[in-house]
């Protein structure tokens, strides 16, 4: 009985942040079977230490687990040396045709301003980014998390949180910059 | 203010990130300024952009997924069949209770004899686990001396929240974190450095709350330090002397 009010209470809490979870595994690993893994396994593992969490906001507890298992995804891709993903191997994020298809929603007026930006060269430039500048990015401006709660999903202090946000935008619109200058003949 | 320091921090000014000093002068700066105010306007928009390409969606099957994976780790844990159980006459019921009452007795004793064997048996491992832990490549499996990254490497792995220091200031840097198995559960182990000994802390959840004060033991040439804090059963080994241990012990 105990045990099936504490699964109902982890659902609650958990299963509102799956697409959450589920974007910041895919952006840091930038697959969609992978990411999917990833996040099963986050999730279970997150219900195994459920008794541990006290807190009321799931979300940043819930993500730092996505990002450890991403991590420990990445570092074992890294350590079987005879597998090399393309985009490593070829060095460019441009032929990845899992990254096609982002779902997302509605344009804003401004963002239809903006429109001249392809989506494409903008998730090229995110995807180029090394991964600890990228979960930033990712948490702040497409999560829209505070400094605060991106330090407890990434366990960096704040101060580190804000360097890296601001390097990483800073290396966003210079790859952002030179992409666009390359594209201008065909683009104009 | 310089403009360097305000480029690095016009991001956080525009995020709202900003404390009361800090926030006046970056926004004194920013209208003064030119570059500044250009280069705000390119991280607003850049920041526009991004926010623009919305969230990859997990997809719909998802949540069942984790569901059913839920459900599986729920049969594991809970896996005795529940038989119906009729209610014995009252003889029965007497027998019954008499049995539990022996059983309890030579439990108790049983107990009472073999609970200094099984602290042995404790000790002993842990020293194993320590030496096995040398004479690998590398005794961690998380490496850092940033108390930030051994912490949250933690979080889903063991089932409390690991108190990780760096006590490099105090002549104890920290190494890195790793998992081991001891007294039949996974435990944390937090590995730091002590001139050119290794000290393993193994920690894993108590099942009483209460305290218990530091313990010296002696194993094999090496000492181990025992104690419970905030609900977490610490066990430091190394060959360090004890008044050593006892001094990471103090400032853990």
């Amino acid at each position: 009985m105990e045990r099936m009010e504490q699964r109902s209470s982890f659902e609650r809490l958990t299963l509102p942040h799956l697409d959450a979870a589920f974007n910041l595994a895919f952006w840091l690993v930038r697959s969609d079977a992978d990411a999917e893994d990833i996040v099963q396994d986050a999730y279970v593992r997150a219900f195994r230490g459920f008794h541990g969490f006290a807190g009321t906001d799931a979300r940043p507890w819930l993500l730092a687990i996505v990002r450890n298992a991403a991590y420990r995804w990445l570092s074992n891709r890294r350590r079987s040396a005879n597998v090399v993903s393309l985009d490593e191997a070829f060095g460019g994020p441009g032929n990845e045709p899992a990254e096609a298809q982002i779902v997302s929603e509605d344009p804003t007026p401004e963002a239809q301003l903006l429109g001249a930006v392809d989506r494409g060269l903008v998730r090229s430039a995110i995807a180029e980014l090394s991964p600890i500048f990228r979960e930033v990015i990712v948490l702040r401006e497409i999560e829209g998390l505070a400094y605060r709660e991106i330090s407890r999903v990434t366990g960096a202090p704040i101060g580190t949180v804000m360097s890296r946000l601001a390097r990483g935008r800073r290396e966003l619109r210079k790859a952002l910059g030179r992409m666009m200058d390359q594209d201008k003949p065909h683009a104009v | 203010m310089q403009c360097d320091r305000a480029r690095e921090l016009i991001g956080a000014y525009i995020d709202a990130e900003l404390g009361g000093d800090d926030r006046a002068s970056v926004a004194s700066h920013v209208e003064s300024c030119a570059v500044c105010t250009r280069l705000a306007g390119d991280i607003r928009r850049t920041s526009t952009v991004i926010a623009g390409l919305g969230r990859k969606n997990a997809p719909v099957v998802l949540a069942s997924k984790i569901r059913s994976r839920l459900d599986a780790e729920g049969r594991e844990q809970v896996d005795r069949p529940r038989m119906p159980w009729r209610m014995p006459s009252s003889v029965w019921r007497q027998a019954a209770a008499l049995a539990a009452c022996c059983m309890l007795s030579v439990l108790v004793t049983w107990g009472v004899v073999t609970s200094s064997d099984r602290a042995d048996g404790l000790q002993q491992e842990i020293v194993t686990a320590h030496i096995r832990s040398l004479l690998q490549d590398s005794p961690i499996q998380v490496a850092s001396s940033d108390a930030h990254s051994v912490k949250p490497w933690f979080a889903g792995r063991v089932d409390f929240a690991p108190e990780v220091k760096d006590l490099t200031a105090e002549g104890f840097p920290l190494v890195g974190g790793r998992l081991d198995y001891v007294d039949h559960r996974r435990v944390g182990v937090l590995v730091y450095r002590r001139r050119l000994h290794i000290v393993n802390v193994f920690m894993w959840r108590a099942r009483a709350a209460e305290d218990a004060a530091p313990m010296l033991a002696k194993r094999n040439g090496h000492n181990l330090l025992s104690w419970t804090k905030d609900g977490v059963i610490y066990w430091a080994v190394s060959d360090l002397d004890g008044g050593e241990l006892k001094r990471l012990q103090s400032l853990l």
